[in-house]
């Protein structure tokens, strides 16, 4: 008789075993019981707490929100695992993004990983929000609806510093902005605008601005065009598997796994600031946003994340 | 004993409100307990103030008032912060709202405005 060897204990935890972590797990993130520290993100403000002092573009990211995946047809989807969610949405304003920040610091360099279960709607139609006939919006053939082609784009990234800040980032960009379907993954080929560059007076940006990289010239593909689920209406949710590695030891990025797909990322560049920023030392910071191209409501909503290192 | 949870959404931050508005809408199923707190940061106009009502919702789309319930003054001669509770509001909550000042209710102007932040309070 042969005793079965033990597997990795983190098999026998359904809420780990849908994961592929590495060596250490920094966070587990199931919204069943909480919202686990993602918060809004919001630009700097002055010693008074005045909050015009926040840049416009940085100033209304919206809060994120524990999400039943609710819809009018069919009540309550639930998660991919419970009932609750986290739910990113904007605003119904063609530029608008929803962003949710996670703030972590290293202890270490090496690699990291960031997985996520995710789904991504824009709203669904109905005679306040006027979808139906907004721009994006198409004919309906009862198969592709027209509510996937107003989804904009989805992001998940970086703020890192070691001394050099840079941003690791991935974007979806389902659709460009002019509602052309894209479905292809992107980077950014320059740093984020800060709210010190604008205090500089080297920029200014509109409310509704890409915080991310403002000017689309500045976004790159990487990787083939890569078809997602959505599901054919804005009511029925769908969990993609996402895996993204970083080295925090060379600022690099590694790979992105989304569900059987796996893109090569060795080659895509991480634009420093030749800049330093104070008071970011060991910054490690994770982002997700949405972000919308027409006056529709855009939603990404996360089942759960898990961050590992192999420090 | 479990932890409750909490978490406090920031609906509106910083935001310069005029004539009739409503807040995005906020899921809040997993909350026993709601309460609004508006923080008035300006107001211009003659004596402007906010009349507002918790709205409720099936599917985050389709709204209506909370039970038919109280319409909430918020006044800035009255102080800064207002708070009000919202109970049984199953799903979703938003807030509906017009700001008025004296004149306007007798002549439709809408010039008046109040800076505020408001903030959703929940507890499971």
């Amino acid at each position: 008789m042969t005793t079965a060897s033990h597997p990795d204990p983190r098999l026998l935890d359904p809420k780990l075993a849908k994961f592929n972590p590495l060596r250490r797990i920094l966070v587990h993130d199931d919204f069943n019981t909480g919202t686990h520290g993602w918060i809004e993100l919001i630009g700097n403000h002055d010693q008074h707490g005045d909050l015009d002092t926040v840049d416009a573009h940085m100033s209304d990211f919206r809060p994120p929100q524990l999400s039943s995946c609710n819809f009018f047809d069919v009540g309550t989807h639930g998660a991919m695992s419970g009932t609750y969610a986290l739910k990113v949405a904007t605003r119904p304003v063609t530029g608008h993004t929803g962003v949710a920040i996670r703030r972590l610091t290293m202890a270490g360099r090496g690699r990291v990983q960031f997985e996520t279960y995710f789904a991504y709607k824009a709203e669904a139609a109905s005679a306040e929000n006027g979808a139906a006939t907004a721009a994006g919006g198409g004919r309906w053939d009862a198969n592709n609806h027209p509510s996937e082609q107003q989804f904009g784009a989805l992001t998940v990234a970086t703020d890192i510093c070691d001394g050099v800040r840079y941003h690791n980032v991935v974007r979806y960009q389902n659709t460009d902005p002019d509602h052309e379907v894209q479905h292809r993954w992107m980077y950014p080929t320059v740093p984020e605008p800060t709210p010190r560059e604008h205090f500089e007076g080297k920029v200014r940006l509109p409310r509704t601005a890409d915080f991310t990289a403002p000017d689309p010239a500045d976004w790159r593909q990487f990787g083939e065009r890569q078809d997602l689920c959505f599901n054919e209406v804005p009511t029925k949710v769908n969990w993609h598997y996402l895996r993204w590695v970083i080295d925090t030891g060379t600022r690099s990025n590694v790979e992105l796994q989304v569900n059987d797909v796996v893109h090569d990322m060795s080659d895509v560049p991480v634009p420093p600031y030749d800049e330093e920023y104070g008071s970011l030392q060991n910054l490690l910071n994770f982002y997700v946003s949405v972000r919308t191209h027409t006056d529709v409501r855009n939603f990404l909503y996360l089942d759960s994340v898990l961050i590992s290192v192999d420090w | 004993m479990t932890m409750r949870q909490s978490f406090t959404a920031v609906i509106e931050r910083n935001a310069t409100l005029t004539g009739e508005f409503t807040t995005e809408p906020y899921e809040a199923a997993w909350a026993r307990e709601a309460r609004w707190f508006v923080r008035v940061l300006d107001a211009s106009g003659r004596a402007p103030r906010m009349l507002v009502r918790t709205q409720i919702s099936p599917d985050g789309l389709h709204w209506c008032d909370l039970d038919r319930g109280a319409e909430q003054s918020v006044d800035p001669d009255e102080g800064p912060l207002h708070s009000w509770p919202a109970e049984g509001f199953g799903g979703w909550l938003r807030l509906r709202g017009t700001v008025v000042d004296e004149p306007a209710e007798a002549t439709g102007d809408t010039a008046s405005s109040l800076k505020v932040l408001i903030y959703l309070a929940l507890k499971s």
